[in-house]
């Protein structure tokens, strides 16, 4: 450390006088003949000045799952700085604290900046993988040499490829291509490890299985549910745009285990006891019906207009006329007539006097309330029933379609051409197996998609089933629950080639290590994604020069590949690919660059060729044009657009009774010869009989029991998490501190002050967390915004690679902080196929390390 | 005479950090070391009650440019390089009211860090900073010490496999990769060793009639920034219109960054 002049000064400090010697004594003098104050306040003259001289260029962020159209600032082909695009209708030109930290992990020093390949055979956690710089050539030739040995021995399934982060677009050029044309049946997306439990409660209630959007324009009663979207989920930069609109002329209110950033901000706060939310939804369902306040116009009402809705008694479904909705009394019959308020305390530990004044809120707000139901509700095992609860009061509120929204549709843009000509007989064999079978088993009906966090189980099984494995742009071993079995299968693959930005941790196990673009700042491609009542769609344009020689991993990497598989006999892929034409003129890409050029400008062509007229937007004059502005929104939103009988379930009402988890669930069930109770037995839910089909409390389940594992364990997102990438980021640790009750530059679990005195346990103290799963150590904080008997850890830190900054020693493997997967059990929400992250599933010890 | 100030909106600031980021990138500030953060903006943050009755605020902060600048009165500059009769503290203010940096007549003592400097800052900041608990606005470059050592770092986690900082520096043609070029009275859009270094309300924009980059970037356009001279001000109307307290009243300092509204509704 050196020294700086006040060090030396205070070094050399006699008691109170200053003792002064060398530069600092003539820092003093120079002080001691100072003109008077006042005069030093004359305003002076400073010498010309001009802010930096660059151009902002259209480019979209990927860092969470809202994909916001953004800019770049370049300077000498340098990116420096970044705000949202200013015609973005979503965003307002502004972006997140997360679309800021671009630049930065664009010239991440760690970035691996040439393809490289392993030298160690033995792979483990903490094992030099001893990697060696190799050519492009040298990797792709290995890559390409390993997949055909797979066809030439007639088992191409035993290839499989597993997505991470990817563009919308291009995707279909690796994973809706590879698999087809090669032969692979064996292919997965990271989908399941993120969201999808929560997409359960629109998708069995308004037949719509996405993310929402919201009026927040229009909204006078906000309620965030298991979300925190001034921080990560959806719509960020839109958010915080309108939310203090919000809580100055209405209510906001925020359930969350947690003192999240909109619990900060919110009138009222719900720290729910985790897992308990169908309980807290059911309660205020309860409400809103016992005290009349759902909404006729959506619901339908009493054909006598006499509220027959009284707590603990039946009603006769006849005496109820509905309009938009289906079986609102069945709901009430089977579920809410027990759930009041008392009920609601009992089970979720938020006083019944809160649920009575926030019932209230909501339905005098009626269809200008929007329940934003977030991950948190539904990311846990029996989480389905939960975000179908809390979903279903938008129902009730009539909110649904008019401040709820489904998302609207983009722009129209051309579909990649079809692969058909180019599957070949071996790989239509190869495309039907599934031998890494993760899904469709009687205990996972996985309705909403394939459960990746499976795939070690399945392959620890099966160790033969795979022989050559391709992911992108993923971490696994670091993302996904239950971390350890990552490292273990990881470990036992033959062949696994990574490609990859940073030598992540999954990249420790990999062969073949293929250095990918920072494709918001590096690559081609067009995104599209919505929010503000805007579909759009988005370009990313590589307009800096690359310092490394990463390549796009979906389409510059997949052409080069291509080319090796033709020069080694198997032409298929490369021969699809050439079918991609520029639409300009006319002619396949002749290298990798053009090619990941032409399927961005394939793809937005619809939008900007002058052929037919979109929607939205004004009409775009040409590619360079398109390029210029960056992107194109797409018409409002429609109102009410399912109302009349248009929504996607069977019964084309809103159904409080699913009739479409009903037919899902009795299909199932006739697909393996039993009943929806056997079912719902063995994949871990509490219901039976007709309760399964309407959105109803089940009782956490819980790994490990109270008296082992005494706490409930909550993970949450940074706001700064850019997935699990950005933890390398000087910037993401200086300013971690934004995560309310978070530390820079360190990972804390944060505990009850009550709790902490029970144990003996103060702030700064090292703590050891055990789960069934295993145990991390880090710093403990004692904090107020968590419930006692519930501690909250933030999930991004906890690296033991990736690079300087992520890893406390990237040589040694040694994390900085810990990282949660580690100890979270590896569970599902078995309905959806979504991996378990919520709801505190994990039970958890807290010991003194 | 124009005077130019700032209001933070607390009842809009999120506490998301986009200002932080923003500041960082549009002046190349270092990272932290030493017990200095370089962060010209920052937050203080605090989280009170017992649960479930409990509210955490944030309160973003920055050089409040004061009116009654310690920092200037204790600055000793550098007369002799000034010249005789001629200005020389390093510290001085603009007719806009902005406290300048002159990094020519800085001598690097850091006497602008202490308490008698700046009552908002410090001259090493410990852990207590990494909480929200405490920040500086004024940062040391230390003598002889390379001021962007992150982008000078030569050595690579995996020998010719992965980059440096270094390297990227060298490869991107600029002293840190993502420089933003610009040139702001005397100073330098990347300081040297042996100065100080602290907000300059971004007055190589703010003087060519852009917003300070905090003000632009912020997604609930919590900060106004203006000349509170002007009443018809947009700065100036919320200062008439609005409650607002500025920090350390009690200092005499008289700063030009305002705060007006309540982060949390239920304090």
């Amino acid at each position: 450390m050196k020294l700086t002049r006040r060090d030396f000064i205070q070094a050399t400090a006699a008691s109170a006088t200053w003792a002064l010697g060398g530069s600092a004594m003539a820092a003093e003098a120079k002080k001691a003949k100072g003109m008077p104050f006042k005069a030093a306040l004359v305003p002076r003259k400073v010498r010309p000045s001009t802010p930096a001289k660059g151009v902002w260029t259209a480019s979209t962020c990927q860092g969470c799952t809202q994909w916001c159209a953004i800019q770049l600032f370049v300077q000498d082909g340098r990116v420096s700085r970044v705000r949202g695009n200013e015609i973005s209708k979503s965003n307002h030109g502004y972006c997140c604290p997360r679309g800021h930290l671009i630049p930065q992990m664009t010239y991440d020093p760690d970035r691996v900046k040439v393809p490289m390949k392993r030298t160690n055979p033995l792979k483990g956690r903490g094992i030099d993988p001893k990697f060696v710089p190799i050519s492009w050539d040298e990797a792709l030739n290995t890559v390409a040499d390993k997949m055909l040995e797979l066809r030439n021995a007639g088992e191409p399934e035993k290839l499989l490829y597993m997505r991470g982060r990817y563009s919308p677009t291009s995707t279909d050029l690796l994973y809706g291509t590879l698999p087809k044309v090669f032969g692979s049946g064996n292919y997965f997306s990271h989908s399941a490890l993120c969201a999808e439990a929560e997409k359960m409660g629109p998708g069995m209630t308004q037949g719509y299985a996405g993310y929402r959007d919201y009026d927040l324009e229009k909204t006078n009663c906000l309620v965030l549910w298991g979300t925190d979207p001034l921080a990560s989920n959806r719509q960020v930069p839109n958010t915080i745009h309108r939310f203090h609109e919000i809580v100055a002329r209405g209510t906001v209110i925020a359930v969350d285990p947690r003192l999240s950033n909109a619990a900060a901000k919110a009138h009222e706060w719900l720290p729910v006891i985790p897992g308990t939310d169908g309980a807290l939804a059911g309660a205020i369902a309860h409400v809103l019906l016992t005290e009349g306040l759902w909404n006729r116009e959506f619901v339908g009402d009493f054909k006598d207009g006499k509220n027959l809705f009284v707590a603990g008694a039946m009603v006769d479904e006849a005496a109820f006329a509905e309009k938009e909705t289906h079986g609102v009394v069945k709901w009430w019959n089977l579920e809410l007539k027990d759930r009041t308020p008392a009920f609601g305390e009992q089970e979720s530990g938020i006083p019944a006097a809160q649920i009575l004044r926030v019932a209230r809120a909501m339905g005098k707000a009626g269809s200008s309330c929007a329940v934003w139901m977030g991950p948190g509700t539904a990311m846990w095992p029996r989480g389905t029933y939960a975000s179908m609860a809390v979903y279903a009061l938008n129902g009730l509120l009539g909110s649904i379609d008019v401040v709820v929204w489904e998302g609207a549709s983009g722009p129209k843009l051309n579909k990649f051409p079809s692969t058909d000509p180019f599957v070949d007989e071996v790989a239509k064999k190869g495309y039907k197996n599934h031998a890494v079978d993760v899904k469709g088993k009687k205990d996972m009906p996985a309705f909403m998609s394939s459960p990746i966090n499976n795939v070690p189980n399945a392959l620890l099984k099966n160790p033969g089933a795979v022989k050559v494995v391709l992911s992108s742009w993923s971490n696994f071993n670091f993302s996904a629950t239950g971390a350890g079995r990552w490292d273990e299968v990881m470990s036992k693959v033959p062949f696994f080639a990574h490609m990859v930005t940073n030598p992540s941790e999954m990249t420790q196990f990999a062969d073949i290590v293929l250095p990918s673009t920072h494709n918001s700042s590096e690559g081609w491609s067009i995104v599209t994604n919505m929010s503000n009542g805007y579909g759009y769609a988005s370009i990313q344009q590589n307009p800096i020069k690359r310092l490394h020689d990463g390549k796009q991993e979906e389409t510059e990497v997949m052409w080069l590949l291509a080319q090796k598989l033709k020069a080694k006999g198997f032409a298929n892929l490369a021969d699809y690919y050439d079918t991609i034409k520029d639409p300009e003129t006319g002619k396949s890409a002749t290298n990798e660059l053009e090619f990941s050029e032409f399927a961005a400008k394939f793809t937005s062509a619809p939008i900007w060729d002058g052929k037919e007229v979109q929607k939205g937007d004004a009409p775009v004059n040409g590619w360079a044009e398109f390029k210029a502005r960056g992107m194109f929104s797409g018409a409002r939103y429609t109102l009410k657009k399912g109302w009349g009988g248009k929504f996607k379930t069977e019964t084309k009402k809103f159904e409080f009774y699913s009739e479409t988890l009903k037919k899902k669930l009795t299909e199932h069930a006739a697909k393996h010869e039993t009943t929806t109770d056997d079912i719902l037995s063995v994949s871990g839910y509490t219901a039976r009989g007709d309760v399964a089909f309407v959105p109803h409390y089940e009782v956490p389940k819980r790994h490990g029991s109270v008296e082992e594992f005494p706490f409930n364990f909550i993970d949450y997102k940074s706001r700064l998490n850019r997935e699990g990438r950005s933890q390398n980021l000087p910037w993401y640790q200086e300013f971690k501190k934004v995560d309310p009750g978070d530390v820079s530059w360190g990972d804390v679990v944060k505990m009850n002050p009550l709790d902490g005195a029970k144990l003996g346990l103060k702030t700064g103290d090292k703590v050891k967390i055990t789960s069934q799963a295993g145990s991390i150590t880090v710093d403990l904080k004692l904090w107020e915004g968590v419930r006692p008997g519930t501690v909250a850890k933030c999930y991004g830190q906890g690296h033991w690679a990736y690079g300087r900054v992520a890893a406390k020693d990237y040589a040694q493997a040694t994390p900085l902080g810990a990282n949660n997967n580690e100890i979270l059990v590896d569970d599902y929400d078995r309905m959806s196929g979504a991996t378990a992250r919520n709801g505190g599933f994990t039970g958890v010890r807290i010991t003194k390390a | 005479m124009s005077k130019l100030g700032m209001v933070i909106d607390l009842g809009r600031c999120v506490g998301c950090g986009a200002c932080a980021f923003a500041c960082k990138s549009e002046n190349n500030t270092r990272n932290r070391a030493n017990g200095q953060s370089y962060n010209w903006a920052d937050f203080i943050m605090h989280t009170e009650g017992t649960f479930p009755n409990t509210t955490h605020f944030v309160l973003p902060v920055l050089c409040n440019h004061c009116d009654e600048p310690p920092c200037i009165a204790i600055c000793p500059g550098n007369p002799e390089k000034a010249g005789k009769g001629k200005p020389y503290k390093a510290l001085f203010k603009t007719a806009e009211g902005i406290t300048l940096h002159n990094p020519e007549l800085c001598v690097g003592c850091g006497d602008c860090q202490t308490s008698k400097g700046c009552p908002y800052s410090h001259e090493k900041l410990g852990s207590s900073s990494l909480n929200g608990e405490t920040y500086s606005v004024i940062s040391l470059n230390p003598a002889e010490d390379n001021p962007q050592p992150f982008w000078a770092d030569k050595t690579a986690a995996i020998a010719g496999g992965t980059s440096s900082g270094a390297e990227v520096s060298a490869k991107s043609g600029a002293r840190i990769p993502a420089e933003n070029v610009w040139q702001g009275g005397e100073l330098k859009s990347i300081r040297s060793d042996d100065v100080i270094e602290k907000c300059t309300f971004c007055y190589h924009r703010v003087s060519n009639g852009l917003q300070p980059a905090c003000v632009e970037v912020c997604p609930s356009q919590a900060r106004i920034f203006g000349d509170q001279q002007d009443p018809n001000s947009n700065i100036s109307q919320i200062l008439k219109n609005e409650k607002s307290f500025r920090l350390q009243e009690d200092k005499g300092t008289k700063p030009n960054v305002h705060y007006v509204g309540k982060y949390s509704p239920r304090a």
